[in-house]
């Protein structure tokens, strides 16, 4: 097929993020990106969010941390990462050589945590964004405790964008009834962007054996069987906020990643799809283009909030 | 680089439950050395979802041996592909075993002889001396393996069997064997490489530690992406914190698990 396809797509207005294609490898999927590097060619897929980052090293919820469902999985790896000196020290730099954007997921306990992290990495440079994980499931402080109400959201937003210019982008959680509320209150905050969906908290049982299949009871429900879920909050948020939704949720092929940008998104991610492949990303993009050019379609850009009425 | 599309060229039944598929993988095989593993999906499409970990039981040329047992609804799938078709897979991964000591004791214990078979055939291959104990249930459903190593490493390494119903070798349980075989066979320094069920490997990491011997585990843990990232397969580390399966494993030296926590 000719590929004729324009696949370059810029996020933002006011501190754009230039992606070569709109698929970016989801945080907490993608370790620090270097673990994929046998795996395919970094510098050809859109961009990669790195596993969350938090002030302290963190271990980690016990095992077993993940078990698989229909069509999809459930994790609760509790966040488990090097901390910030480790990272800065020892992946960002190997980061800083790819010709990609790295965009950082940070974890924090409290908002000047946060903060704290947003200015460190500001500080370091080499990095495309920064992704506000104030969705995540899996740990007591922090995480999706922040992101289920407006307030808390909006707070850490208006903390990290005054500490830093790189691109705010804010990770949503599912688990909540209004997610316009708390994605406008991240956009009136100074959010350059907001990603959705991170997990939808889930839960597994050994019947047998009477018991949780996870250690930690809850876990962050993620794959194809999110998808509906994904699309119907990108969909009913990026119609409520000015400023641009990336979205995720379930893709695992460019038809996908082509019905989210129909619903709204300005990029996608890819997650669980590169545990079934580790190429996922750029096989993603290869099916998107031959999807645009299927269509007549020139600008995969062109795409974006294109749903019929 | 990257994840292949492999043909099956043989899925053949060995003994209720057990079987053992061959892959024409020339990108994988001549890359794989004894307690690596691969990922393989056992089917298209999106249920089930997650590739499974499987060790290498052997590679000879480009074909690459799995030995598996039925155990769930994706080993059950598997067990039921046919010649011919393609499965999608990535590896070798992981650190396999450290096999550079002399005189090694190798111990497996049930389906903990797949990777231990192709340890064996590793060293025999070489002409190095060492001990093989391998623990079995029983005779029944394993016989045509149990036959087929014998033949495979006659000559060339002791391979001693013990069986819990006492119809192969000494009746009892795999650690007590190793237990005899230490004894008998005085300080080397290849100390033992061990691949089982937990509560073996515990037995056998308790065994060595009382007799100073150095010991290899492979573990095995649920994971997803075999490469590190998904932070699934932690195992519990001595001293703290977790060590992935997948990366630091899955061989690890027993000394460096947390035994209590696992």
């Amino acid at each position: 097929m000719s590929k004729s396809v324009d696949m370059a797509v810029t996020v933002g207005a006011d501190r754009p993020v230039r992606l070569k294609n709109p698929v970016i490898a989801a945080s907490g999927t993608f370790g620090y990106g270097l673990e994929y590097a046998d795996q395919l060619d970094l510098g050809a897929i859109g961009g990669f969010v790195t596993k969350g980052v938090s002030l302290k090293p963190r271990d980690g919820n016990p095992p077993p941390r993940i078990c698989e469902t229909a069509a999809g999985m459930l994790n609760a790896i509790g966040l488990a990462n090097v901390g910030l000196e480790v990272f800065l020290g020892e992946k960002l730099p190997k980061l800083r050589k790819l010709d990609t954007a790295v965009v950082v997921n940070l974890y924090g306990e409290a908002v000047e945590e946060f903060a704290e992290l947003a200015r460190r990495l500001s500080e370091a440079g080499g990095v495309a964004a920064l992704e506000l994980n104030v969705s995540c499931p899996n740990v007591k402080a922090g995480g999706m405790a922040f992101g289920c109400a407006p307030g808390p959201v909006g707070e850490i937003t208006a903390a990290v964008r005054a500490v830093t210019d790189l691109p705010v982008w804010v990770k949503l959680t599912p688990n909540v009834t209004d997610p316009v509320g708390i994605a406008r209150a991240a956009a009136a905050a100074g959010a350059d962007a907001l990603c959705l969906i991170n997990t939808l908290l889930g839960m597994a049982i050994d019947a047998r054996r009477k018991r949780p299949r996870l250690a930690n009871l809850y876990g962050g429900l993620s794959g194809p069987a999110i998808k509906p879920v994904a699309l119907r909050m990108v969909h009913q948020v990026s119609r409520a906020v000015a400023i641009p939704v990336v979205g995720l949720g379930g893709i695992v092929t460019g038809e996908d990643a082509a019905e989210f940008l129909l619903a709204g998104a300005s990029a996608v991610q890819v997650g669980t799809a590169n545990f079934l492949d580790p190429a996922a990303c750029l096989r993603v993009a290869a099916e998107l283009e031959d999807f645009c050019a299927d269509q007549g379609v020139t600008a995969v850009a062109d795409l974006v909030g294109g749903l019929a009425a | 680089m990257g994840a292949i599309w492999a043909e099956v060229k043989e899925n053949r039944k060995l003994g209720e439950g057990i079987y053992r598929l061959t892959l024409h993988a020339p990108a994988i095989a001549p890359k794989a050395r004894p307690g690596q593993f691969v990922m393989l999906r056992v089917a298209h499409g999106n249920d089930p979802l997650l590739a499974r970990p499987f060790s290498i039981h052997g590679a000879a040329g480009e074909e690459l041996l799995i030995l598996y047992k039925v155990v769930g609804r994706g080993t059950r799938i598997l067990s039921q592909v046919r010649t011919g078709k393609t499965l999608f897979l990535w590896g070798p991964l992981g650190r396999g075993f450290d096999l550079s000591g002399e005189r090694p004791v190798l111990v497996a214990g049930g389906m903990g002889i797949a990777p231990m078979a192709f340890a064996a055939r590793w060293l025999a291959a070489q002409g190095r001396p060492a001990a093989f104990c391998a623990g079995l249930p029983g005779l029944a459903g394993w016989e045509h393996l149990a036959r087929g190593l014998e033949e495979e490493l006659a000559g060339s390494l002791s391979l001693a069997w013990s069986s819990e119903d006492g119809s192969l070798g000494r009746r009892g349980l795999v650690t007590e064997l190793l237990s005899d075989t230490l004894a008998a066979a005085g300080a080397s320094s290849g100390g033992v490489l061990a691949c089982g069920p937990m509560p073996m490997l515990r037995a056998v990491a308790r065994v060595c530690a009382q007799r100073g011997v150095a010991c290899q585990v492979s573990l095995e843990a649920p994971m997803a992406c075999g490469l590190g990232a998904c932070l699934g397969c932690a195992i519990p580390a001595a001293g703290g914190g977790y060590l992935r399966a997948c990366q630091e494993g899955p061989v690890l030296a027993a000394a460096a698990v947390d035994w209590e926590r696992v």
